[in-house]
């Protein structure tokens, strides 16, 4: 290993070294605001240390890993958003009376497991990096273990995400027997064996549990609803979007796309995600709930990305993933600043008159929903266009048709929360009494906000480094 | 830099006004800011002096153009320019958007944010109007949807908040299917030139872009008729014609009067400029066909006599101006629809040039009807027309006003409202006499209802309880006048209007050809 | 009697492997979920050996082998936890108690 590697790994070691600090600092004094500075600033220094690397060619790492710029776009989008959840968070958890300091231990660690999925080249690191995600993300759903909710929810995770790694896990040996390596690529999978088609479908099973398409989508609402806020927006981006950079890595360095099956179960199960999320959202009172579809339905939308030609779709999936962070981490962000010490405001009702309340609240929910729904200004409506793009130049008319109705079923919803934003107040007294929102919470919904706007007025210079990073050859 | 100023000096104001410290201060920045882009537009004038300021085919004459690269992704470009067809209806939304402003004094609700989301409306409104570039067009169109939605479902009326979604869902699913279609132009444009563009004038005038949009197949239709059909049903909503104009009551009837004095006044006029700006220069053939031309006509008649009939069985005096709303644009639809045909014929251009004559005027005429209508629910707190009588005993310059209002909608000869329907008119006759006759019923049903309101709300006995009918205030008549005066001017010298839009007009009709 | 091949193991595998996901679908307990999970974990370990032995030739399946032990390992300990708090709550570990949430 060389200096130059060591460079490379840079941000897996600084996130890891982040996790360690938090924990020696903890064993000497129990203080929540240090424990959320020092994970916070170790996450920064991950990201700087990315942004110092920028023109490193691709590096093999033994076999495991690969640091490459698309590696390195996905590690600053999943670090960006492991700070926004880790400061989110801090104003989150100081309502609530219990010892919070492991938190920011689990937490960077489940950045370094998606740090680890999205840098690797071999099956075996995938492996770990997953397990790693979610066995952090277990203790991080039931972290409160206040509600009924939380424990539910990690229950049925952990079940779940149990049964679907060991599928996983039985997907890679099937390949491994096919192949004698669990090393990504080159293509040359023998997908006319029953061995390799097989495992072939036993990973799709692990994968498409942690991306939640349909049909194996059942846990999502459940978890979103029971875990807290922050690590609500967790789950549905950083866990996403790394095993999303993963699958989009596997997919074109197996040239699996060159089988026809393969395109038409992913083509099928992208364009039951989009109608199924979005149907599914459609009758939700419970804004988490409804949340949760969607981010079903969104990952829907990126499953065209996936399917388009690489030239096209790298970016496309890039951009949307962009987006979709920011988005959801601000609904999320919003849903956690105006939670109670005893439940979270997912209610529909909690949300009537915010305007008149907390305008500024209001004005980022109404910000992150519009993106979300894709709507011109926001980076949402550069991300759906870029898929448009992704999809038209690839010809994929029916997952577009899809994507079309969706995003119009979408609007249904996520206007019908947006009208009860602006709704008059009534005259009772709110169903809930938000607590005042600690100013590192509005720092980062400011940020989120400003970001979503100005991405959204100017998408160029985004769209330029995604051109540099994010579409490199590996 | 003119065009990019004109079109953000109202956002400005908008920030503005965000700062003020009282509510007086924010009306008065918010009025300033609107005025002072009407005059910032007004030096748009010398322009279009001299002969030779619309050139001689469309795509020429287009001033003050600024062209910056934007998302080179997809070729969208900041692409901005004026010509005779966008340039009276600058003028209009720079006028009445003034003129709203002041009429939005009256606002004691959360005036901040009415006025800076007003103002941020202004903006997108005279994007839509000066952009070249497709994907611009669409950008500011949907930044005036969100303004609109709030302005209706905040300070609307009782059933502000229905009001407000069913706008915003109609509009929405309009700019969908526009949105397919714009993106069908961009590719489509890729496959004949290997670059694909939104530049509007380059879609219009390319002719390997125009041969392909009209062979193109996409998925076992013909394309050019497909995008024509989505991009007039989302142009229809905006306009509204009959199928999809159920939006227009609600949304009138709970929007507070400013707002439907520029969703009146400005916004309606959105689908008559998108249909000559987008859909006649860039598919010509597919307009000229004898379907369209039937459909759009057809269409457009039923307007205007659906519109009338049932403005005729409105008790809610601003349901009433509203539905007269949906007959008045049911003119431009029929004004546009049969000029391929008659110019074909005689190369007249009477159809277009009427139809852009009733937007300007029916702008106008539709702010001070809304308006009047406003004034009188201030102080009686209802709108049943059977419920008024005598008003004209009690506010008499109200009632002088509200003559001129009413007469100019009525289109009495003299006015500007005559103008539009004649020059339509003539030019139906040129082309179908059933079509003509059915319209000049339309006219004489608006005769009736306008009159008959007329008798109903503002004369009759003096009322028994009048202490409520306080006089106009002299910011009321400012309101009044300044329109009333345009409808004057108009109606006894409409070259002042047309001399303005003639030229690219007829640059527009020089497409299709001549028998 | 034929030698043991490669074939046996993944029999066993397999049965295993149908064991475990019948466990996990039946068992309204939480321990005994977890057992299926292991179940699950074990037969594809059984055949990441067989396979490293038989027909690969490389280490790299006994390696990841390996690995997933301890990753079960690691995974047990988590669920144990929180399936004590489950039980302090709901004083059984039935998952079926856990229905508050629908939709």
């Amino acid at each position: 290993m060389t200096a130059l590697d060591l460079q490379a790994l840079l941000p897996l070691v600084l996130t890891t070294a982040t996790a360690i600090a938090v924990m020696i600092a903890v064993t000497i004094t129990r203080r929540h605001g240090l424990a959320a500075w020092l994970c916070a600033a170790g996450l920064a220094a991950a990201i700087a240390s990315i942004a110092s690397a920028r023109e490193c060619a691709p590096r093999h790492i033994s076999d495991l890993l690969v640091i490459d710029s698309f590696a390195r776009f996905y590690s600053g989008l999943i670090l960006a958003g492991s700070l926004v959840v880790a400061v989110l968070s801090y104003g989150y958890l100081k309502l609530r009376t219990d010892r919070h300091e492991e938190y920011y231990i689990l937490l960077p660690l489940a950045a370094v497991g998606s740090l680890v999925i999205v840098c690797s080249a071999n099956l075996l690191a995938f492996l770990l990096g997953l397990e790693l995600l979610s066995i952090c993300l277990f203790a991080l759903i039931a972290y409160r273990r206040t509600g009924r909710g939380d424990l539910e929810a990690a229950v049925k995770y952990l079940i779940l995400a149990g049964a679907s790694s060991a599928f996983a896990v039985f997907g890679a040996a099937l390949i491994y027997a096919d192949r004698g390596s669990l090393a990504f690529g080159p293509p040359g999978l023998a997908l006319s064996s029953p061995v390799a088609l097989a495992g072939i479908a036993a990973l799709l099973v692990g994968v498409g549990f942690k991306l939640a398409l349909v049909p194996f989508h059942f846990w999502t609402p459940d978890v979103y609803q029971g875990a807290p806020a922050p690590i609500a927006g967790f789950i549905a981006t950083v866990s996403k979007g790394a095993v999303f950079a993963l699958a989009l890595r596997y997919l074109s360095t197996e040239n699996l796309l060159a089988d026809g099956r393969i395109i038409w179960l992913l083509t099928a199960i992208a364009a039951a995600s989009m109608l199924a999320g979005n149907l599914l959202a459609l009758r939700q009172d419970n804004v988490k709930r409804m949340l949760a579809y969607s981010s079903i339905a969104h990952v829907g939308y990126l499953l065209i990305a996936l399917l388009a030609s690489a030239s096209l779709g790298r970016p496309a999936a890039a951009i949307y993933l962009t987006a979709y962070f920011l988005a959801s981490l601000g609904a999320f962000g919003v849903v956690g600043a105006l939670s109670q010490p005893t439940r979270d405001a997912d209610a529909l009702a909690d949300y009537r008159g915010l305007a008149w309340r907390r305008p500024f609240l209001a004005f980022t929910l109404t910000a992150m929903l519009l993106s979300l729904a894709g709507l011109p200004l926001t980076a949402g409506f550069v991300g759906k266009l870029s898929l448009v793009f992704s999809g038209v130049s690839s010809a994929l008319w029916l997952l577009l048709s899809a994507l079309v109705l969706g995003s119009v079923i979408s609007i249904f919803y996520y206007l019908r929360l947006l009208a009860a934003l602006f709704a008059t107040p009534p005259a009772s007294e709110p169903a809930i009494s938000s607590p005042n929102t600690p100013w590192p919470t509005t720092a980062a919904l400011l940020f989120l906000t400003v970001a979503l706007l100005a991405i959204g007025l100017w998408p160029a210079p985004l769209l330029d480094l995604i051109q540099k990073m994010a579409v490199a050859a590996w | 830099m003119l065009l990019t100023w004109i079109i953000v000096l109202p956002a400005i104001g908008g920030v503005l006004t965000l700062l003020m410290p009282s509510d007086r201060s924010v009306r008065w920045t918010g009025f300033l800011f609107a005025v002072a882009t009407f005059v910032l537009s007004l030096w748009l004038f010398p322009a279009f002096q001299g002969a030779d300021a619309f050139g001689t085919r469309y795509g020429e004459g287009i001033h003050f153009v600024e062209h910056h690269e934007w998302i080179p992704a997809f070729n969208a470009n900041y692409y901005v320019g004026v010509d005779g067809l966008s340039f009276p209806l600058v003028i209009l939304t720079t006028f009445i958007s003034a003129v709203s402003a002041l009429a939005a004094f009256s606002i004691t609700k959360a005036v901040k944010g009415f006025f800076a989301l007003f103002l941020l409306l202004e903006t997108g409104m005279l994007g839509v109007f000066l952009s070249l570039d497709l994907f611009l067009f669409y950008i500011f169109w949907e930044l005036m949807l969100l303004p609109m939605y709030f302005l209706i479902g905040i300070w609307g009326g009782p059933r502000k908040e229905y009001a407000a979604i069913k706008f915003f869902l109609y509009t929405l699913a309009g700019s969908v299917l526009m949105l397919i279609a714009l993106l069908g132009f961009y590719f489509l444009s890729k496959n004949a030139t290997g670059v694909g563009t939104f530049d509007l004038i380059e879609l219009a005038t390319n002719a390997k872009i125009h041969t392909k949009f009209n062979q193109a197949m996409v998925l076992g239709f013909k394309f050019a008729p497909l995008a024509f059909t989505f991009l007039f049903i989302g142009f229809a909503i905006k306009l509204p014609a009959v199928p999809f104009h159920t939006w227009l009551p609600d949304a009138h009837v709970e929007a507070p009067t400013p707002i439907s004095m520029i969703l009146a006044g400005v916004l309606l006029k959105m689908g008559g400029y998108g249909l000559m700006r987008i859909s006649y220069p860039i598919l010509p053939e597919t307009a000229a066909t004898t379907t369209a031309i039937a459909v759009l006509a057809i269409i457009g008649l039923v307007s205007i006599v659906y519109g009338a009939a049932v403005a005729m069985a409105q008790t809610d005096f601003k349901k009433l101006v509203a539905y007269s709303s949906v007959s008045h644009m049911g003119w431009v639809l029929l004004g546009l629809a049969v000029t391929p045909a008659i110019f074909a014929k005689d190369q007249n251009i009477a159809g277009f040039s009427g139809a852009m004559f009733q937007m300007i005027s029916h702008g106008l005429a539709s702010a001070m009807m809304f308006f009047l209508v406003g004034v009188l629910y201030e102080r009686a707190h209802h709108r049943d027309i059977n419920r008024f009588g005598g008003i004209a005993l009690v506010m008499p310059v109200y009632f002088g006003l509200a003559m001129l209002g009413f007469f100019a909608g009525m289109g009495l000869p003299g006015l500007s409202g005559f103008v539009g329907e004649i020059y339509v008119l003539i030019a139906t006759f040129a082309y179908n006499q059933t079509w003509a006759a059915i319209a000049a019923v339309g006219m004489i049903l608006t005769a009736g209802y306008i009159l008959w309101t007329m008798q109903r709300v503002y004369l009759g006995p003096k009322p028994e309880d009048t202490h409520h009918l306080s006089p106009v205030t002299a910011r009321e008549v400012i309101v009044l006048a300044s329109l009333g005066v345009f409808t004057i001017v108009l109606g006894v010298y409409p070259k002042l209007a047309t001399m303005f839009y003639d030229g690219t007009l007829t640059n527009i009709a020089k497409v299709w050809p001549v028998k | 009697m034929t030698p043991v091949g490669l074939q046996h193991y993944l029999v066993l595998a397999a049965v295993l492997f149908s064991a475990g996901l019948c466990t996990m679908v039946v068992k309204r307990n939480a321990i005994g979920i977890l057992i299926g999970a292991e179940l699950l974990l074990n037969a594809a370990n059984i055949n990441l050996l067989a396979f490293s032995k038989y027909s690969a030739g490389t280490l790299d399946g006994a390696i990841l082998a390996l690995f997933v032990i301890v990753l079960a390992a690691a995974e047990v300990a988590i669920a144990l936890a929180i399936f004590l708090n489950f039980y302090s709550r709901f004083a059984s570990v039935d998952v079926d108690r856990g229905d508050q949430m629908r939709g």
